[in-house]
């Protein structure tokens, strides 16, 4: 008796169990009334199969399983989830910098507190993926880091690429006063931890190649002595030892193009101080916030930098700082038609403002900046920039299930959010039918 | 497409040269519009809005352009009232925030804001480049009695017009930022002490002694003019209901944040309520007050509180309020007709309406949208704001 008992409790544990993974491996069907793929043009009535969390097909004919989940999108508008490329969700803004000039080995996954409350409300709002990066209270401040919001409360499950750019900056007022020499001290002072860099990758491999000389000499020097031991010979010296220096180490990698350095830069001079870093040490240049860009556009078109422009309009921030004195809305509708690569950051002033990032766009095509460019510039631009577009930023074959799906079209302020997924996951969907 | 620029170019000549409504011989304009959003009659699709001596003489489909009228063809544009900044305080010079309050003395009714203000200052053309045609120019919530806002034009050119209303009430503040430690009051029950007191001598007071500040709040208690009373959470608004109720004094409520906890209460008393600004930070929650006031029938008219936050776009509280919940007819009539009444100004403006003064704003679009940008400003039919590459 107590057998079968316990061959029945087994039993239905292993059904549920299978249908339990059956249901995560069921194939995902939206059938849209309009697909905006971002790399593609719009498909207008296509289906979108997503498989195991990513998609594994779209266009206008997709085979269909027939147990596969089939959500009715017909007369909606699909589009990959958006991306704030300038969000501070789950940050403190007491915990964005160390109070220290140069710390480029620094982690901002290590300041975050998962728990916000305002993390579903922004995921309600489509925004799938942010990046967030140090604050600017530091000249050189740390790594940023792409996470989804997935409503996980582990920072693990919601990275998607950490070490996605060190962040500097350049020119920022404290207190609102600024002077231009402390700004050109800001300038030399990365410059000068560059150098010393250069100098410290230099004795690197100065040390490593002297090493390598050494383990040679040493071990030619111990085969002859175990031959024969009477046989007088120099023993070779060691070479000092070289000790590794974390700060320098992260920065190395800067030089070597592994990891862009993302500088922000307001003004004019700051700016152009930025570029002619890049110049100087041929790093992969993020400008950021990039203020007055507007002005030297032809400068940063020369340098091919990208740049994250934030925010759209003065309206996202508190009382504007001296950075933002000659704000102009009309900034990125300039760049963008000089043929920079731009995304826009919503650079609100807490993390609730991450969800704004389909206003930041439309203020963005108010004010003059193709309607496709700004599309692109909160999905696939950003992804590319940041360096993960090979997982988000458009519907492709092979991307995550990103997908949100909206009552019309993103750019109209008044389109609602119906639903929301990552990697296939619902993480929202909207109850009241209004 | 070359013969519209070419007419517009006319226009833009005519008005820099010889405003179109003043000179010597009153002007006519007719602007033929895509779109026009009324604030009175609905939306006219393809109408004409004459425009005679600075006056709207006749809105519709078919109004009939007058021999000899310039025309300005905006068809495929939209066509709304200027509209009305419920509250703020651009023109001040708030590098001394202190421009804003008295801060010394707590009751300051007989100090005129408009006094302060500066026409020509940036912000003011900021304002007038987002579609506000008119302000109310209001003190700060410093004062618990605090000094006389002024409704006035942001059209300046011409020196006496401009001001609609020198004193438009008396502003009154319930909230803690009315409380300084080095004045008295320092406490809630002081603050509602010392406003009761104010209203009660001013109640009782004989014309013997020439006071200005008794003078203006004579009026108030008399119900002549208004009090503009901030009040943000719901305990303030119930004090604030607690003092209207028992002077019987003509309000409206300023910055009733929490109002739409209270909104019943505010509507069985009929309270008009001026919101401050719909933030690009706010919660959900908060972002849906607005809408849930609106919704118990309470009227609003929105603020922009500039230049304490810089969110000058008016239109982007609206399209942030009507996103969260808020009826989209009334979203456009906060903007416009609402708030002219609210201020008591709607014999002139808030409505495209025959008769009233020809302050508009042309749109490249919905002027819901923030997709839409503002192209054109008229005040009393002058051209006060062109965009650039238009």
């Amino acid at each position: 008796m107590k057998d079968i008992k316990r061959i029945v409790v087994l039993a239905s544990l292993f059904l549920l169990f299978l249908s339990a993974g059956a249901f995560s491996a069921q194939e995902i069907a939206i059938q849209a009334g309009t697909i905006l793929p971002i790399s593609d043009a719009p498909i207008e009535n296509g289906t979108i199969l997503i498989k195991d969390g990513k998609i594994a097909a779209l266009g206008q004919n997709v085979a269909v399983g027939a147990d596969a989940r089939v959500i009715d999108a017909s007369g909606k508008f699909v589009m990959p989830g958006l991306i704030d490329a300038l969000s501070r969700l789950f940050v403190i803004d007491s915990e964005l910098n160390e109070n220290r000039s140069i710390a480029p080995e620094l982690n901002i996954l290590d300041g975050l507190d998962p728990f916000v409350k305002e993390a579903p409300e922004v995921a309600a709002q489509g925004v799938t993926a942010i990046y967030i990066s140090p604050g600017s209270r530091s000249l050189i401040g740390g790594s940023g880091a792409v996470l989804k919001v997935n409503g996980s409360q582990d920072v693990g499950q919601m990275l998607l690429k950490g070490d996605i750019a060190i962040k500097a900056a350049i020119g920022i007022s404290a207190n609102n006063e600024s002077s231009s020499l402390g700004r050109l001290a800001d300038y030399s002072s990365i410059r000068e931890a560059l150098l010393e860099t250069k100098l410290y990758i230099h004795n690197k491999e100065k040390y490593e190649r002297e090493l390598a000389e050494y383990n040679k000499k040493r071990a030619e020097y111990d085969k002859k002595k175990k031959a024969n031991p009477a046989e007088k010979a120099d023993k070779p010296k060691r070479p000092a030892r070289f000790r590794p220096n974390p700060t320098r180490e992260v920065l190395a990698k800067v030089l070597s193009k592994e990891i862009p350095l993302q500088i922000e830069a307001h003004r004019v001079t700051d700016i152009l101080n930025a570029l002619r870093l890049a110049d100087e040490f041929g790093f992969k240049l993020i400008l950021d916030k990039c203020t007055e860009g507007y002005i030297v556009a032809e400068e940063i078109v020369r340098r091919k930098a990208t740049v994250i422009i934030g925010p759209v309009s003065t309206s996202f921030i508190d009382m504007p700082r001296l950075e933002y004195r000659h704000h102009d809305i009309r900034n990125a509708a300039i760049l963008s038609e000089k043929g920079i690569k731009l995304a826009l950051g919503v650079s609100g002033r807490d993390g609730a403002s991450s969800k704004f990032v389909t206003l930041a766009a439309a203020m963005a095509v108010a004010n003059g900046m193709d309607k496709d460019l700004a599309l692109r510039a909160v999905t696939l631009t950003p992804a590319e920039i940041l360096g993960v577009a090979d997982r988000i930023g458009s519907l492709q074959v092979g991307k995550d299930a990103d997908v949100v799906i909206l009552s019309g079209h993103p750019l109209d302020s008044l389109s609602r959010v119906e639903m929301v997924l990552i990697e296939g996951k619902t993480v929202f969907e909207r109850k009241d039918q209004q | 497409m070359k013969k519209r620029r070419y007419l517009s170019f006319l226009v833009i000549l005519s008005s820099s040269f010889c405003p179109v409504s003043s000179g010597g011989e009153p002007q006519v304009l007719a602007i033929r519009a895509g779109k026009i959003w009324t604030s009175a009659d609905g939306v006219i699709t393809n109408g004409v809005i004459i425009i005679n001596n600075g006056k709207i003489q006749a809105v519709g489909e078919n109004a009939e352009v007058p021999e000899g009228a310039k025309v300005l063809d905006m068809s495929d544009k939209n066509v709304m009232p200027g509209m009305i900044d419920a509250h703020c305080h651009i023109g001040l010079s708030l590098d001394i925030l202190g421009e804003m309050d008295e801060t010394v003395a707590a009751v300051a009714a007989d100090m005129q804001i408009l006094d302060a203000f500066n026409p020509q200052a940036d912000d003011v053309k900021k304002a007038l480049r987002s579609g506000v045609t008119t302000i109310l120019l209001a003190p700060g919530y410093r004062n618990p009695v605090g000094g006389q806002p002024a409704v006035v034009k942001l059209d300046t050119s011409k020196a006496d017009d401009w001001v609609l209303k020198r004193t438009a009430g008396v502003e009154f503040s319930l909230m803690n930022q009315a409380l300084m430690f080095d004045r008295e009051p320092t406490s809630r029950a002081g603050l509602i002490e010392l406003v009761k007191e104010e209203l009660d001598q001013a109640k009782v007071e004989k014309g013997d002694v020439f006071n200005l500040r008794r003078e203006v709040l004579k009026r108030v208690v008399d119900a002549n003019l208004p009090a503009y009373i901030w009040a943000h959470t719901v305990d303030e608004i119930a004090s604030a209901m607690a003092i209207i109720d028992e002077y019987k004094l003509n309000a409206v409520l300023v910055a009733a944040g929490q109002g739409d906890e209270v909104a019943d209460m505010i509507a069985k008393r009929n309270l008009p309520v001026i919101y401050p600004p719909l933030l690009l930070s706010s919660k959900d929650k908060d972002l849906k007050r607005a809408g849930a006031m609106a919704n118990s029938s309470v009227k609003l008219a929105f603020a922009s509180l500039a230049p304490k936050t810089d969110l000058c776009d008016l239109r982007t509280s609206a399209i942030l309020a009507v996103k969260y919940g808020l009826d989209k007819e009334t979203a456009l009539k906060s903007l416009t007709i609402n708030a002219a009444e609210i201020l008591g100004v709607a014999d002139r403006i808030g409505s495209i309406s025959e008769g009233k003064d020809a302050d508009l704003v042309v749109l490249n679009g919905d002027p819901l949208q923030l997709t839409s940008s503002v192209e054109m400003v008229l005040i009393n039919g002058n051209i006060v704001y062109q965009r650039q590459g238009e």
